[in-house]
């Protein structure tokens, strides 16, 4: 059997795809952790994550952001990510992200909860920037 | 662990004298258990000829469905078991949050599209949702789980002592996903098929028919031997044939898949294109053909 555990199908099927979507895009676990994110988010972050791998809530949200007008993190529980994991609904916010080349970019995201018969597998969190400067975006 | 084809065809029956060999009867396995009992997997076409056979000497019978599209569960109406008083039928199947399994299955059985409903039925026939976690029917082990199909679908892994069977009939693990680099984790159906000593897994398309076809749920030939490799089974049976290949087609089908596989690493005379009435007999690390 696999060392790990296999991912439930509706998350093997969100990241198959964001795999495939221009549109920056997140995918979280049950528990907030970072499980994977497409190339745009990559483009956008300026790592791939290939490079960066499966990072934990408090990891991510502290190195990528979303941080708010003084530039620090915005706490874990107002983020859309968190609201659609807690309250199994959308939810949408304005921010600002980092990428590891020190540019910031102002964002709007949208969280969709992932439920499935065992209950919340996770979220899908889908990234606009206000201004058109996305990376490998014409 | 004993093992008999009924029905190896996809999507619809196709009978004819140019599909003879392989059959144009849909999914259906037959399972002879260490402890002599029997455990259908899929009630495609196949098992109308298969309850023929059992109709009188087995009163308990279990039937695990992948899923409800009808070239899995057509045949079920025709199962002379069903039409017995004495039968004792437990249909187990994918949950779905919009009905019931009864509720769906009654759907083909029942007007306009049966004359009998499931109610008229003379036999016990219980439905119940494959549980989340493994199960035992006598001495096997039944672990099911969701795999990239269409629609609510099953995989299932059989263990009967030192042996394993895994069936997927109908998966498409290759949709958006790169199945030669991805970690196991994130591969449908990885867990279910890995280490079995033999691997039932569809092949329903030729890498050049697959492009007409992405997202119908069904694998290319290099997904299924990648998906094969990649899981580390013993033996694969390749299933689901589509209703257009014919007999000579699957013969040129199996030719390339062989030679493939050779070339992926995997050992010679381990991939073979499923045929109805065929006849295996599992073993850990062996499965010999009879």
């Amino acid at each position: 059997m696999s060392q790990k555990a296999q991912k439930p199908l509706e998350l093997i099927l969100a990241r198959n795809l964001l795999t495939s979507l221009s549109t920056p895009a997140f995918l979280v676990d049950d528990s907030g952790a970072l499980i994977f994110y497409n190339e745009a988010a990559g483009a956008l972050l300026g790592i791939s994550f290939e490079e960066s791998g499966r990072m934990p809530a408090e990891e991510w949200s502290h190195a990528l952001g979303p941080f708010g007008d003084e530039g620090s993190p915005i706490p874990i529980e107002e983020l859309p990510t968190t609201k659609a994991l807690r309250q199994g609904r959308p939810a949408h916010g304005g921010f600002t992200v980092r990428s590891v080349r020190g540019e910031e970019y102002e964002i709007e995201s949208t969280a969709l909860p992932i439920v499935a018969d065992g209950g919340q597998e996770g979220a899908m969190i889908f990234f606009w920037t206000r201004a058109n400067d996305t990376p490998g975006r014409e | 662990m004993k093992l008999k084809v009924w029905g190896a065809r996809g999507s619809v029956p196709a009978p004819g004298p140019e599909m003879n060999r392989y059959g144009g009867n849909t999914s259906c396995v037959e399972l002879e258990l260490s402890d002599g009992s029997t455990l259908i997997i899929d009630a495609g076409t196949g098992i109308r000829s298969l309850g023929v056979g059992i109709a009188k000497r087995l009163p308990k019978i279990n039937i695990l469905l992948t899923h409800l599209h009808l070239d899995h569960i057509q045949g079920l109406m025709f199962f002379a078991p069903c039409f017995q008083s004495q039968s004792e039928i437990t249909i187990w199947g994918p949950s779905s949050p919009e009905a019931s399994l009864e509720e769906r299955i009654s759907r083909y059985i029942s007007a306009p599209l049966s004359p009998v409903e499931v109610r008229e039925l003379p036999c016990e026939v219980n439905f119940r949702d494959a549980p989340p976690s493994e199960w035992e029917l006598g001495p096997a082990k039944i672990r099911a789980e969701a795999v990239t199909h269409r629609g609510p679908t099953l995989g299932y892994r059989i263990t009967d002592g030192p042996t394993t069977l895994s069936y997927i009939s109908d998966h498409e693990p290759g949709l958006g996903a790169p199945l030669d680099s991805l970690e196991p984790e994130w591969i449908s159906g990885y867990d279910l098929a890995c280490g079995s000593d033999l691997l039932i897994h569809d092949c329903q398309y030729t890498d050049e028919e697959y492009p007409d076809h992405v997202g119908w749920g069904h694998s290319r030939l290099t997904d299924t031997l990648t998906f094969a490799r990649r899981v580390e089974a013993e033996r694969l049976l390749m299933f689901h044939h589509d209703p257009l290949h014919s007999d000579d087609f699957l013969d040129r089908f199996q030719e390339t898949a062989q030679e493939r596989w050779q070339e992926l690493g995997g050992a010679d005379g381990a991939v073979q294109m499923a045929a109805e009435a065929q006849e295996l007999e599992l073993a850990p690390a062996k499965v010999a053909v009879t």
